[in-house]
């Protein structure tokens, strides 16, 4: 295996130079990288359980956080583990899952046959419903050792318990810490082009996982298993199909989450004495806010990626009216929005999310705002600062000489150590500073006028609305959204070999008008996207999922 | 947007103190620059207070339960009392307490089955409120009956407040007495009677001689703060009910709003009783700039004597906890009565009466029906279910 993969990397480096008009009108060809083993994420756990049985289904259990690498929890999915304490909460939620799929009311409907009797197993009725569910949550049929293993078990555990339902209930809890629901596993297979590519399922997950954050449904597994997932046409077909679903908004939204940083929300608190107003309800909300605003920005209305840090368009609910003085027609929902071309609000970057994430629990931040554009918006990665910072200056809040949060940097900023981080910074973040840390407006910091003019990249501005246009203007925005939805989708950074195909990515983008939709359906669309090199031998990692289908049980 | 939301903005106290940083609706049938929103936040009966009690040379009002108590033989007291180990007066003995008519009637739903002593009511000559007869010697008119008339602490005179009269030396309506305190608590606990008014053609938010005022229910509850403070800004819809929302003329002068009368009907909840307040030539006097968030003023008019009893009715624990008799009060409350005279006996049907009232700016807005219409889409059925049904 080895030797293949290096003779294909040696094939593929010469070749680069040239284009596969078979992969699109001049995709450059990629070599691919191994395919992965993701674990499902927090919510990816909970969309399968809603979309394969239901959304009264309730997934009550605690999940282990991922590692955030590159700028992705993404990234870091395809590299976590399970450790035995996870399982076994793992193993608890299945099991409270299962009882409920296969209670009363819900075995009614999950449910195609009904046992000859309830108080004894029916192999025959545990095989249907054990085939119909695996295919969901392995994103894949079940060989035939495996229905017989969950079909066994499930018979085993109504031989015990004396109920066919009970044990029904085992064979699901089983199939649910399987690594094989609990992990995306990828499978290699030969192209047409001599190379590898995924098999048919696997691009199913990477589609559906990509587009809605969840496990495919049973359409897109019928088109894996028809081969119509290894064409252009038929991979056309699923994105039209898909993107005209209501489920590409939360697909869309979970990637923004991600890339956005906003799973801190779960662990954000202001002090409640200096900002009495942020309350969980309004924390819920302004996340969810900006998620709504950039899909209504980038799917509803297709606009340009780039305005959304310009756009005045948002949604407001009942809890965020008195944050932003804005009046709700319905206090109890949502409302779409659009700040009036005078106030302070336009683009993303001024919403109370990122104003309020991007801060101290009691204070403001430039420096973590400017820090979140250059790395979450820009892709630019800031050094981590030394270990021995003075930040007394800085946090001399009642300093009566250096009122303001610039006064108090610049004192700060005259180390050399910090100061060449912190211009790349600070102009951003200051720029925010009329929002105070919990993200409402002020225009005075300890009674002093706030100066929130500063430059980016050569384009200077007045104010956050200024920035925004500059972030409009800035090449890396575009640039980055490219690059992360690409490592988001395929479940690894972009690597060295595929710079090209990126950059071929990015012009693709530009020239649809950065319309999101045009460069999803570009990447989809592509053989890059799907491309993998068979998994080496050589690594430790992947024999708990990355094996063929017919290969294992468990 | 939906283009067809009728709003009032909360525009006129702290967005104006704040500058030119609060955000406008865009709705271009929104009239947002010619309103002021504001939502009741806290409501009293205006009540003066000296701290010498002056104005109660005859003490505070004698409560239910040292009448009830007095009225029990000394074996039931022991009784009551576990022998004198508890308290006369707790749980569940405050409706007992009540419950002394001669068949074990409840005096406070009905006031005249037993005579009481006579209420203790307010002797001082100064009190909050409005002149409401147009008099200043307390004259009888076609309107009204005699009365003696107050001045305000600021030296206005022909101040027509009976309510206070009434209640002023009753211990549940003074300073942290229990009756308002824990009603303005579950008023906003509970956010149930809130009060909006809302201040239209408003040209000049200082100074403007011609403004419509109008006072509705609200539909919806108080957001509020981690400190538990209602926030400012927040959306209101009215809850449109027949009687509401009067149209009052009023003017604005130097950020101080005056209404002309007008009947009202307001919404009240407190110590777990729903009434409603009824107020006729009811009229409103508002510092809108009292603070960089808050108005402040009185609303006052004549309160029929049985719409205020309805209170009562629904709560005679609220004689326990208020310390006061309701067969004393409601006779007090029928002799001092100074409006609308009864046409065929003569006798006055209603007390004048003030509020003090404090308000923060609000968004009141009136919905569309469909926009009301929050039924949730069809539940897309999950993959088993389908797969189940063979489709």
């Amino acid at each position: 295996m080895i030797y293949l993969k290096n003779i294909l990397r040696i094939g593929l480096l010469s070749t680069l130079a040239f284009t596969v008009s078979a992969c699109g009108e001049d995709e450059p060809l990629t070599e691919g990288t191994e395919p992965q083993l993701r674990r499902l994420t927090e919510q990816q756990y909970r969309n399968s359980i809603r979309d394969v049985f239901g959304g009264n289904i309730i997934v009550a259990g605690r999940f282990d956080p991922l590692e955030r690498i590159d700028g992705l929890l993404a990234l870091g999915a395809s590299s976590a583990t399970i450790t035995p304490a996870a399982l076994e909460r793992y193993e608890a939620l299945a099991r409270s899952i299962a009882l409920q799929v296969v209670d009363e009311d819900n075995r009614k409907v999950l449910l195609s046959c009904t046992p000859a009797a309830s108080n004894i197993r029916d192999d025959a009725c545990a095989k249907t419903f054990v085939s119909s569910v695996g295919q969901f949550l392995f994103r894949r049929p079940l060989t035939d050792s495996e229905q017989s293993l969950y079909t066994n078990i499930s018979g085993s555990g109504a031989d015990a318990l004396g109920d066919f339902y009970q044990g029904l209930a085992y064979g699901l809890t089983g199939m649910m810490v399987s690594p094989k629901f609990l992990y995306i596993n990828e499978t290699a297979v030969p192209a047409d082009d001599g190379l590898h590519q995924l098999d048919g399922y696997s691009k199913a997950s990477r589609l559906s996982f990509l587009l809605w954050n969840t496990t495919p449904d049973a359409v897109l597994l019928d088109a894996a298993a028809t081969g119509d997932l290894d064409t252009k046409d038929g991979l056309k077909k699923q994105f039209t199909r898909m993107m005209r679903s209501p489920r590409v908004e939360h697909g869309v939204a979970s990637f923004f989450e991600d890339m956005l940083e906003f799973e801190r929300f779960e662990i954000l608190e202001k002090d409640p004495v200096i900002y009495p107003a942020f309350i969980l309800d309004v924390a819920e909300d302004a996340k969810e806010q900006t998620l709504r605003t950039l899909t209504q920005v980038l799917i509803t209305d297709e606009s340009d990626y780039r305005d959304i840090f310009t756009t005045r368009k948002t949604f407001i609910s009942g809890a965020l009216g008195p944050v932003y003085r804005v009046p709700i027609e319905n206090p109890e929902g949502w409302m779409p929005y659009e700040f009036p071309e005078s106030s302070p609000w336009a683009g993303i970057h001024t919403h109370l999310s990122f104003q309020a994430l991007f801060s101290h629990p009691g204070k403001s931040s430039p420096t973590l705002r400017g820090q979140a554009v250059r790395e979450s918006l820009l892709c630019q990665k800031i050094p981590e600062p030394p270990g021995d910072i003075d930040f007394s200056e800085f946090n001399d809040d009642a300093n009566q000489i250096n009122k303001t949060a610039r006064q108090r940097l610049d004192v700060h900023n005259k180390e050399a150590s910090c100061a060449g981080c912190h211009k790349l910074m600070d102009p951003i973040g200051l720029a925010m500073e009329t929002f105070d840390g919990a993200g409402q407006l002020r225009t005075t910091e300890n009674g002093a006028s706030i100066d929130t003019s500063g430059e980016l990249d050569g384009i200077t501005y007045e104010n956050a609305v200024g920035l925004g246009l500059a972030l409009q203007q800035n090449a890396s925005a575009p640039a980055c959204l490219t690059n992360r939805l690409y490592a988001y989708g395929t479940g690894h950074t972009p690597a060295r070999t595929e710079r090209q195909w990126m950059g071929y990515l990015g012009e693709k983008f530009a020239s649809a008008g950065y319309k999101l939709p045009e460069l999803l359906q570009e990447m989809v669309l592509s053989d890059a996207f799907y491309r993998v090199v068979p998994p080496s031998l050589d690594t430790n990692t992947a024999d708990a999922g990355i094996t063929s289908a017919k290969e294992t049980n468990l | 947007m939906k283009k067809n939301m009728n709003l009032t903005t909360a525009s006129a106290i702290g967005a104006l103190a704040l500058g030119a940083i609060s955000a406008t609706p865009t709705a271009a049938d929104v009239d947002t620059e010619r309103t002021i929103g504001l939502v009741v936040v806290s409501f009293y009966t205006s009540v003066y207070e000296t701290k010498y009690m002056e104005e109660c040379p005859r003490g505070l009002a004698i409560g239910n339960d040292e009448i009830w108590w007095k009225s029990l033989e000394p074996g039931i007291r022991d009784e009551l009392t576990n022998g004198g180990e508890i308290e006369p007066v707790t749980g569940t003995r405050r409706a007992m307490s009540a419950k002394r008519g001669p068949g074990g009637e409840d005096v406070c739903a009905m006031p005249t089955i037993v005579q009481d002593p006579p209420h203790k009511t307010v002797q001082g000559d100064i009190s909050f409120g409005m002149n409401l007869d147009g008099q200043t010697d307390g004259a009888a008119t076609p309107k009204t009956c005699s009365h003696k008339n107050f001045t305000t602490p600021d030296g206005q005179t022909g101040i027509d407040n009976q309510m206070y009269r009434l209640l002023g030396c009753t211990f549940g309506w003074r300073d942290s007495g229990y009756v308002e305190t824990n009603a303005n608590g579950e008023l906003i606990d509970t956010s149930q009677g809130v009060i909006l008014i809302e201040v239209s053609d408003v040209d000049d938010k200082r100074n403007d001689d011609d403004v419509t005022v109008r006072m509705y229910r609200a539909n919806d509850i108080f957001p509020k703060d981690a400190q538990g403070n209602v926030l400012p800004y927040a959306s209101y819809r009215v809850h449109d009910i027949p009687g509401y929302g009067n149209a009052a003329k009023g003017r604005i002068v130097d950020g101080v709003l005056s209404t002309d009368p007008i009947e009202a009907f307001l919404p009240y909840y407190g110590n777990l009783a729903h009434s409603e307040i009824h107020l006729r030539d009811m009229r409103m006097e508002l510092d809108l700039e009292a603070s960089e968030d808050r108005a402040k003023g009185i609303i006052a008019g004549y309160r029929d004597v049985e719409n205020f009893w309805s209170y009562f009715r629904k709560g005679g624990y609220l004689a326990v906890t208020g310390q006061f008799s309701c067969p004393s009060m409601y006779v007090a409350a029928h002799e001092l009565a100074d409006g609308y005279p009864d046409p065929e006996t003569g006798e006055c049907t209603a007390l004048s009466s003030s509020y003090t009232i404090e308000t923060i700016p609000a968004f009141i807005v009136r919905p569309e029906q469909d926009d009301l219409n929050t039924s949730e889409a069809p539940t897309e059925p999950s993959t088993m279910q389908l797969a189940a049904r063979g489709e």
